[in-house]
């Protein structure tokens, strides 16, 4: 058994265990088996950022964002 | 047709709207134009769910009788649009191009529907998108897929397939389409028509279907800049029925349609976005950064360094979302979506809770950066809209193509995705035609609010091209 489909079999039963979702086709467990990139992607980003200690808000951020930038 | 040989549906919708003020053609007969090549070609497009011509007569006679009788009218008087297939209307269809809703009547309607109303529009169709707005091809199973008007083998974009076509084929002055991953912009480049993304709560989402809270957005798909202009300054602001829309004053959009852009400065990206990109669409792109120089803009080059995390956390979002969403319906009637629908929504299911937090609270602080190190340097952003030159509906179709069509189909909406994550203003323009005669799209996307500034530079581009006026020869079927 490959790598790749260790890793979809796993997946999907965590995914049935938690949510009780079977694969509905050949093409789910296909693109099942493209997170692996979106893992790596992940994996890729770890430690380079920080989560902010103060209460924050996408919409706040929009507001803030707004300005930066802008010339009188 | 008039007896001059003119299509009134050719006007755009700026010059519909305001013939009709000035009583030079009456509301009826634009409805006429547009059924008249509705009847035409809808055979060959399928651009549409539901049509009634019935209603629309009537409220077409109403428009003209309350003109004759004077008073105030409405910015968008007497017009007859048509909308994807997701906007409630209060008793009328709204399938979101489902089996599972082929019969859903909601007995509400949606904030921007009742705002285009009380300007003066009406909407006599539904129209053809994605299932469930899942798809950036426009392939649609129950529905039938919807085809390019400039070739009715390629696709036409999606989710919001049937506006960007309707709009191309002249069967409607415009369209409301949804984007949250670029829905509205991939239709608009992929049709030849102009389309804008709003910022993320700059227009109230109430009674419309939702994907994805978090990337949800409505916006318009039109002939030009300015037509988005009036339609944007009709639906932006906030909505008290809809509490994640802002509460930021809305601008005379049409107001600021000047075609100056001494003083602006604009990015092109030298990373990401031109990654992998075809030649005629790079030459396009290229093109285009003349023009709007042409006007007097500053175009500067940029190198972005943030893409790979706006580009990794908005899959996972949208992805998380639109799993969440459609659970039930995985779970007792996964048959009844199409094959890659249900097959795009099943990993999400496996992302972790853990990466879709991070992803959603990294949002903010990476937008504030993404704008420090972009906006202090330039005031907009301009890049392909789609990076290749447009697929066919073959090439795409994930339910009977190879293994690996799904990566072509996926790919569409890179260039759109991070705008959605990013929060920002972003729109597509026509700016050319790729060698196989299929619309050829340019993005132009600014700070947050920011969408006067992108329907400026969009608009100045227009008033020295010609793209967007050209009209597709639909072949018979």
């Amino acid at each position: 058994m490959s790598e790749k489909t260790k890793f979809v079999n796993h997946m999907v039963a965590s995914i049935s265990t938690w949510h009780g979702v079977q694969p509905p086709n050949e093409v789910a467990l296909r693109m099942l088996g493209d997170l692996e990139k979106l893992i790596r992607d992940f994996e890729a980003l770890r430690g380079t950022m920080r989560f902010e200690d103060e209460p924050a808000s996408f919409e706040a951020a929009l507001v803030e964002a707004a300005s930066i930038g802008v010339r009188a | 047709m008039t007896a001059a040989g003119l299509d009134l549906a050719d006007l755009s919708l700026v010059d519909a709207a305001d013939a009709v003020r000035k009583g030079e053609v009456s509301a009826v007969s634009l409805l006429e134009a547009c059924l008249a090549n509705l009847d035409s070609h809808e055979a060959a497009v399928n651009a549409t769910i539901w049509v009634d011509k019935e209603a629309a007569f009537t409220a077409a006679r109403a428009a003209d009788a309350k003109r004759a009788k004077g008073g105030p009218l409405g910015p968008l008087h007497g017009l007859p649009l048509a909308h994807k297939d997701m906007y409630y209307q209060a008793g009328r269809l709204s399938s979101c191009g489902s089996a599972i809703r082929r019969d859903f009547v909601p007995d509400y309607s949606a904030t921007v529907i009742e705002r285009l109303s009380a300007a003066g529009a009406y909407a006599f169709a539904g129209l053809n998108m994605a299932e469930f707005a899942q798809n950036g091809t426009g392939h649609n199973r129950h529905h039938g897929d919807c085809h390019n008007p400039w070739n009715l083998s390629y696709i036409t974009g999606g989710s919001s397939s049937g506006s960007g076509a309707a709009v191309a084929a002249r069967f409607t002055f415009a369209a409301l389409g949804s984007d949250t991953g670029g829905s509205i912009r991939l239709p608009a480049a992929a049709n030849g028509v102009s389309g804008i993304k709003p910022t993320q709560t700059r227009v109230s989402r109430y009674g419309v279907m939702p994907l994805s809270f978090s990337a949800d957005n409505v916006g318009p798909l039109t002939r030009t800049a300015r037509d988005c202009a009036r339609i944007m300054s009709v639906i932006a602001g906030h909505d008290p029925r809809d509490p994640t829309s802002a509460e930021m004053p809305v601008p005379d959009y049409e107001a600021g349609l000047t075609g100056d852009l001494r003083g602006v400065r604009i990015g092109m990206p030298s990373t990401y976005f031109l990654d992998e990109v075809d030649v005629p669409v790079r030459a396009a792109i290229e093109a285009s950064t003349s023009v709007l120089a042409g006007r007097g803009a500053t175009i500067v080059p940029l190198t972005l360094s943030l893409m790979d995390a706006v580009a990794t956390y908005a899959a996972a979002v949208s992805r998380v979302e639109g799993a969440t969403i459609h659970a039930e319906w995985m779970r007792q009637r996964p048959q009844d979506f199409a094959t890659h629908i249900n097959a795009r929504m099943f990993p999400g299911y496996a992302i972790p809770a853990t990466y879709y937090v991070e992803a959603l609270s990294r949002r903010g602080p990476i937008l504030k950066e993404f704008a420090k190190e972009v906006f202090s340097q330039v005031d907009l952003l301009v890049t392909p809209t789609i990076r290749t030159c447009l697929p066919t509906l073959a090439a795409t179709d994930i339910d009977n193509g190879p293994p690996g069509t799904e990566q072509v189909a996926l790919g569409i909406s890179t260039n759109t995705r991070p705008f959605n994550y990013l929060g920002l203003p972003s729109m597509s323009i026509p700016c050319g035609f790729d060698p196989n005669g299929l619309p050829i799209g340019l993005q132009i996307s600014g700070r947050p609010f920011a969408e006067a500034a992108v329907l400026q530079a969009a608009d100045a581009y227009q008033r020295d091209t010609d793209w967007h006026a050209r009209r597709p020869a639909i072949a018979a079927v």
